[in-house]
C-alpha cells in the first residue's frame, strides 16, 4: 500500500490524488519504480501520444477509494473536494473552493500500480483518472457486483449496470429456426441440432478458416459465438414481446403452428392494406398486434415504398409469393427499425396467411433449387408488399423480432459479407453484425421487389420458429432472400443484378434510415448508449 | 398395456383367477363398481367411511399394503390387492394411477418370479422404440423443463473447469448416460473463458446398447461442435463393456501428461453393489485431478434384503419423481410419458430382480449422498464447490419453474450439494480430489 506523499498546503487529506497533483512540483510516490514527476515520457497509449505528459502513479488504495472527502457534520462522503466544499455551504460552514491552477496544466496520465499489468508501464499509461480507476477495479479488483440472472460478476458498478440492462433480453436462434431465451439450452441444442451438420458444409470463412488455421483461438469463440448469437442485445422486452417470448422459448414445434393458423388471410389482408394507424389490437394472441405499428411505419417509410413500387405487383395473395422471404424482409426491417413500438412478432404470421404458398416455407429451404426458383418467378404484389414492408418496419425492438431477424440473418453469412462490402464501413466482426443488420434491411426492402420463391420444400407453412423442422434432417437454412446455403456460390446472375439494382436504393435507404429513426421515437438502446444505427 | 408383454399364459391365468371379492375394501374408485365387503380379511386398509380416499393417495397405501402382503406371503391378500391395483392403475392417468401402474408391474413380477424376464423384455421394447431423434428430443426437452439433470451438469462442469484451470491437455472420462448433453456448455466455456483454449480429449464410457447406438450419432455432432467452438478436440466412445464393473484403467488409455477429470453422473449406482468399492479404487488408479459425482438421492441399497423397506423407499423416490415430471411437463407431453416408461425398468430391476442371480444389466441400486461419501472417502477427499459454481447453479435453478432449490452442505462432515424438489432432496452432486 502506498500513500501518495504530498506537501501540498491544502487542508485536504494526503490521499487526495487530485489535490496533490494539481501542483506539478509535488512528488508522487508509488509502490514501484514509477516515481518521478515530471517525467518526459514517450508515447502513451496509442491514440494519446503525449511525451510531455506527467505520469502519475496512484496507490491502489487511492484508486479504489470513493467518497474520501467527508463532511464533518453529517459524514456524507464526496468524491471531490469541490463537492464537499459546496456541501459545507449548506451547513453554514466556512468553505473554500479551490481555483484551478493558473499555471500551465500538464496533461496527466496514470499508470496502474499492479506491476504485472500492462498499464504499469509508463508508455502504456492511461490518460484519464476515471479510466485508470475503472481499469484497476476491473482487472485487479474484487468483483462485487453480480448479475442475478446469469451470475456474471463485475468489479465496476457502471459495468454491472450496463450489463443488467441487456441481460436476459438476448435471445438465441439456431439455424434450425428454434428460438431460445436461455443460453445454455441454446448451446446444448445447437450441438445436437441437425442444422449443425450443415454448418460445416457451408463456407463460413470467418469461423472455418480460423479454426483450421493457427490464428488466435480467442477469435474463434467470438466468431462462433456470433454464429450462435445472431440477435444483438435488445432493449427490455415490450409487453407484446413478453407474450411472445415464452412461447418462442418453447421449442416444441407443434405449439407454434397452432398460433400461426389463427390469422385468416383475409383479416390479415385487410389490416395490412389499410395503411392507417390502427391501434395494435391483438385479435389473436399473436395476431395483428403488429399491424398497428405497421400502420405507423407506413407513414414514415415512404422511402421503402418508393423502393418497392417499381418492382412489385399488386396482388397480395399471389401464391407465387413465399411467406418466407417476406417474413425475412419483415424481420430485417423490424430488426433495423427498432422503434420500440410494441411489436408483435407473431404478426409476421400474417405472411403465410397472406401468401398462401404451396405450403412450403421457403424460410427453411436450403436448396439452391429453390433459390433458382426464387429468382425465376418475378411476379410481385406491389402495394401489399409495400404496405407489408412498411408495417414490417415497425416491427422491431423486440427480442423476438430480432430473433426473427436473426432467423433471416444468421444462415446467410455470405450474403452478409456481400452486404458488408456494400456498406459504408465495417468495424470488425462484432460491429459487422450490427451493421449487416442495417444493410440487410435495405437489401431486403429492395429484395421484396424480386420474385419470391414459388415453392419450396414441403414443410409447415409457418414463419414461426421452432418448426416441425426442428429436428428434421432437412436443414432449415434461414436465408432471407431464399438463397441456398453458401449463398454466394449459388447466387445466380440474377442476384448480382439484383444487388446492383438496389445499390442506389441502398444508399437512399441508408441515409433515410437515420432520418426514419429520428422521426419516430428512438428505440431504447440506452443499454449501451450507442447510436441506434450502430446497434 | 405394456405390461402384457411380459405376461405369460400362466401369469394371465393368475391375474384372472383373482375374482373381485372385495375383502373389506370399500373404495371410491374412478368409475369402478365396488361390491360390498364380504369378509374382513383385509383390515385396516381403509376406514369404512372411505374418508381417507379424499386425499387421493390411495396408490401408495395400496402398494405398500401389497408389498407387505408379499413379504408376509399372504396370498389371498396379495391377489386381492393386485387385482385392485390392476383395476385402478393406468399409465395415462394421474400420478397415483401411474405409480400404481408401474409398481404393480414390479409387484407382479415379484409375485410371479418373472423379474428377470420382464426386465429383458422391457429393455428390448425400449431398444426398438428409441431412435437418435427420439432420444435426443426426449433428453433436450427434459433438460429444458427440469433441472433434474442439468443441475449435475452445471455443478460438475464448473468444478471441472476450475480444477483443470491452466492445464493444456485435458482428458475427461465421462461415465454417464447423459449422451454428452453435459459437454456443449463446457466446450463453450473452454472456448470463451480461457486465454488459451486447451486440448480436450473426451472418453465416454457406455454400457447399454441404446446408449451405444445413440452415441454413434452423437460422435460426429460433438466433433463438429467442438470445431465450431474452436476447441481442439478428440472424442472416443468406449462401448465394449457389459457392466461398468468391467472398466479398467488400461482400457481407458490415459496418458501421463493429461490432466484427468472423471465425471460420474449416475454411474456409481450402475455398478453392482459388491463391486462399488473396487470401482472407486479403479477411478483412483487413474490419478484424476478431479472426480465429479452426481447421483440421485435415494437408498435402494441398504435395504435390498428387506423387501418392504426397499419398496417403501422406491415408492417414495418415484413418487417425487413422477410428481416432478407432472409439474414440469405439459399435460399431454409425450416426453413425460416416455420418461415415466423409462422408470419401469429400474423399478422392476430394484424390486423384482435378484441381484445375485439375475444379470440384467446395470444395477439400479441407488445410494444416498452420505452413503456414497463413505465409500468415496476411502479413495478421495471431498472438495466444496466454489462460490462461482454455486452462483451458477442458483442462476440455473432460476431459469426453471418454482419448486426447485439448492441446499448446501449443512454440517462440516456433509459433502456435496443437493437439488431439492419441494423441499425433498432428489439429486446429490459432489466433487472429489485425490
Amino acid at each position: 500500500m502506498v500513500e501518495i506523499q504530498s506537501s501540498s498546503p491544502s487542508g485536504v487529506s494526503p490521499e487526495s490524488a487530485e489535490a496533490t497533483v494539481s501542483t506539478s512540483e509535488h512528488q508522487i510516490a508509488a509502490d514501484e519504480p514509477v516515481t518521478t514527476v515530471p517525467i518526459k515520457k514517450q508515447r502513451n497509449l496509442p491514440g494519446m501520444p503525449d511525451p510531455d505528459a506527467e505520469v502519475i502513479a496512484l496507490s491502489p488504495r487511492t484508486l479504489l477509494a470513493t467518497n474520501r472527502f467527508v463532511c464533518e457534520i453529517c459524514n456524507k462522503g464526496f468524491q471531490r473536494d469541490q463537492n464537499l466544499q459546496l456541501h459545507r455551504r449548506g451547513h453554514n460552514l466556512p468553505w473554500k473552493l479551490r481555483q484551478r491552477t493558473s499555471k500551465e496544466v500538464r496533461k496527466r496520465v496514470y499508470i496502474c500500480p499492479e506491476p504485472t499489468c500492462v498499464h504499469h508501464d509508463h508508455s502504456r499509461a492511461l490518460g484519464d483518472l476515471t479510466g485508470i480507476k475503472k481499469h484497476f477495479c476491473r482487472k485487479h479488483g474484487e468483483k462485487n457486483y453480480k448479475c442475478e440472472r446469469c451470475t456474471k460478476k463485475y468489479a465496476v458498478q457502471s459495468d454491472w449496470k450496463a450489463h443488467m440492462k441487456t441481460c436476459g433480453t438476448k435471445e438465441y436462434r439456431c439455424d434450425c429456426g428454434t428460438l431460445f431465451s436461455r443460453k445454455d439450452s441454446f448451446i446444448t441444442h445447437r450441438a445436437f441440432c441437425d442444422a449443425l451438420a450443415q454448418e460445416s458444409a457451408r463456407s463460413l470463412p470467418t469461423v472455418i478458416t480460423i479454426s483450421e488455421g493457427d490464428l488466435k483461438v480467442e477469435n474463434v469463440p467470438a466468431a462462433a459465438v456470433k454464429l450462435l448469437e445472431p440477435s444483438p442485445p435488445l432493449p427490455p422486452l415490450t409487453p407484446s414481446t413478453g407474450v411472445l417470448s415464452p412461447v418462442l422459448s418453447i421449442q416444441s414445434p407443434a405449439e407454434l403452428p397452432e398460433n400461426k393458423t389463427m390469422q385468416p388471410g383475409s383479416a390479415a389482408l385487410s389490416t395490412l392494406v389499410t395503411n392507417t394507424k390502427t391501434t395494435a389490437a391483438t385479435t389473436a394472441a399473436f395476431g395483428s398486434g403488429g399491424s398497428g405499428s405497421l400502420g405507423n411505419a407506413a407513414t414514415t417509410n415512404g422511402l421503402f415504398a418508393g423502393i418497392l413500387t417499381g418492382s412489385t405487383s399488386s396482388e397480395l395473395s399471389q401464391s407465387s409469393i413465399q411467406p418466407t422471404p417476406y417474413s425475412d424482409l419483415l424481420c430485417a426491417m423490424s430488426g433495423s427499425k427498432r422503434t420500440g413500438n410494441p411489436i408483435d412478432p407473431m404478426s409476421l404470421s400474417l405472411s403465410p396467411a397472406l401468401y398462401p404458398s404451396n405450403g412450403a416455407s421457403a424460410l427453411f429451404s436450403s436448396t439452391s433449387q429453390d433459390h433458382q426458383r426464387y429468382y425465376a418467378s418475378n411476379s410481385q404484389p406491389a402495394l401489399s408488399a409495400t404496405a407489408l414492408l412498411q408495417k414490417a418496419a415497425q416491427i422491431g425492438a423486440t427480442s423476438s423480432k430480432s430473433s426473427l431477424l436473426g432467423l433471416a440473418m444468421s444462415s446467410s453469412y455470405d450474403l452478409l459479407d456481400n452486404a458488408s462490402t456494400m456498406a459504408s464501413s465495417t468495424t470488425g466482426r462484432p460491429m459487422l453484425w450490427n451493421h449487416q443488420v442495417k444493410l440487410e434491411h435495405n437489401l431486403l426492402a429492395s429484395g421484396l421487389g424480386l420474385g419470391l420463391p414459388s415453392s419450396s420444400t414441403p414443410g409447415s407453412n409457418d414463419l414461426m420458429l421452432g418448426q416441425s423442422t426442428l429436428f428434421d434432417n432437412n436443414p432449415t437454412t434461414l436465408d432471407f432472400l431464399g438463397l441456398g446455403m453458401g449463398g454466394s456460390e449459388v447466387v445466380p446472375s440474377g442476384y448480382s443484378a439484383f444487388l446492383t439494382s438496389i445499390g442506389g436504393g441502398l444508399d437512399m435507404s441508408t441515409s433515410s434510415f437515420g432520418g426514419v429513426n429520428t422521426a419516430r421515437e428512438t428505440w431504447d438502446d440506452s443499454s449501451d448508449g450507442k447510436p441506434s444505427l450502430l446497434r | 398395456m405394456d405390461r402384457t408383454n411380459s405376461v405369460s399364459s400362466k401369469e394371465a391365468a393368475f391375474l384372472h383367477v383373482t375374482n373381485p371379492q372385495n375383502n373389506g375394501i370399500h373404495l371410491e374408485m374412478q368409475g369402478t363398481n365396488c361390491r360390498q365387503p364380504q369378509n374382513s380379511n383385509i383390515t385396516g386398509l381403509r376406514s369404512p367411511d372411505s374418508g381417507e380416499n379424499s386425499d387421493g393417495k390411495w396408490a401408495s397405501r395400496l402398494l405398500i399394503e401389497c408389498a407387505t402382503a408379499m413379504s408376509e406371503k399372504d396370498s389371498t391378500k396379495i391377489h386381492h390387492l393386485l387385482w385392485m391395483l390392476n383395476e385402478l392403475a393406468s399409465p395415462y392417468g394421474d400420478c397415483d394411477q401411474k405409480l400404481a401402474f408401474y409398481f404393480l408391474q414390479a409387484l407382479f413380477c415379484k409375485a410371479t418370479d418373472s423379474g428377470q424376464r420382464s426386465y429383458k423384455t422391457l429393455i428390448s421394447v425400449a431398444e426398438k422404440s428409441h431412435s437418435f431423434d427420439s432420444v435426443r428430443k426426449l433428453i433436450l426437452k427434459f433438460q429444458e423443463v427440469s433441472p433434474w439433470t442439468t443441475f449435475g451438469h452445471v455443478a460438475s462442469n464448473g468444478a471441472i473447469l476450475e480444477a483443470l484451470e491452466g492445464e493444456k491437455k485435458l482428458h475427461i472420462i465421462d461415465i454417464s448416460n447423459t449422451l454428452c448433453t453435459q459437454w456443449p456448455t463446457l466446450l463453450e466455456a473452454l472456448a470463451t473463458r480461457n486465454d488459451e483454449t486447451p486440448h480436450l480429449k473426451l472418453t465416454v464410457v457406455v454400457t447399454t446398447s441404446i446408449v451405444e447406438s445413440v452415441m454413434k450419432e452423437v460422435t460426429p455432432r460433438m466433433e463438429k461442435f467442438a470445431r465450431l467452438m474452436g476447441v481442439p478436440f478428440e472424442f472416443r466412445v468406449m462401448n465394449g463393456l457389459n457392466f461398468l464393473g468391467e472398466l479398467t484403467k488400461d482400457s481407458l488409455g490415459v496418458q501421463e501428461d493429461e490432466a484427468i477429470a472423471v465425471n460420474c453422473i449416475g454411474a456409481l449406482k450402475r455398478v453392482d453393489v459388491e463391486e462399488r468399492r473396487a470401482f472407486i479404487q479403479m477411478i483412483q488408479s487413474l490419478r484424476p485431478k478431479v472426480v465429479t459425482v452426481v447421483e440421485e438421492e435415494a437408498d435402494f441399497s441398504s435395504s435390498r434384503n428387506d423387501f418392504v423397506k426397499c419398496f417403501e423407499e422406491c415408492l417414495r423416490f418415484y413418487t417425487i419423481y413422477f410428481d416432478m415430471l407432472e409439474e414440469s411437463f405439459a399435460p399431454t407431453s409425450n416426453e413425460r410419458l416416455m420418461l415415466e416408461r423409462e422408470c419401469s425398468r429400474s423399478i422392476v430391476s430394484v424390486l423384482a430382480c435378484d441381484d445375485e442371480v439375475d444379470c440384467a444389466g446395470d444395477s439400479e441400486r441407488r445410494e444416498r449422498g452420505s452413503q456414497w461419501s463413505v465409500k468415496l472417502r476411502e479413495a478421495f477427499v471431498p472438495v466444496g464447490y466454489s462460490d462461482d459454481v454455486v452462483d451458477d447453479v442458483n442462476a440455473l435453478l432460476k431459469r426453471y419453474r418454482t419448486g426447485w432449490s439448492l441446499v448446501l452442505p449443512a454440517g462440516a462432515d456433509d459433502v456435496g450439494i443437493y437439488l431439492t424438489w419441494k423441499e425433498e432432496p432428489v439429486v446429490w452432486a459432489s466433487v472429489w480430489k485425490p
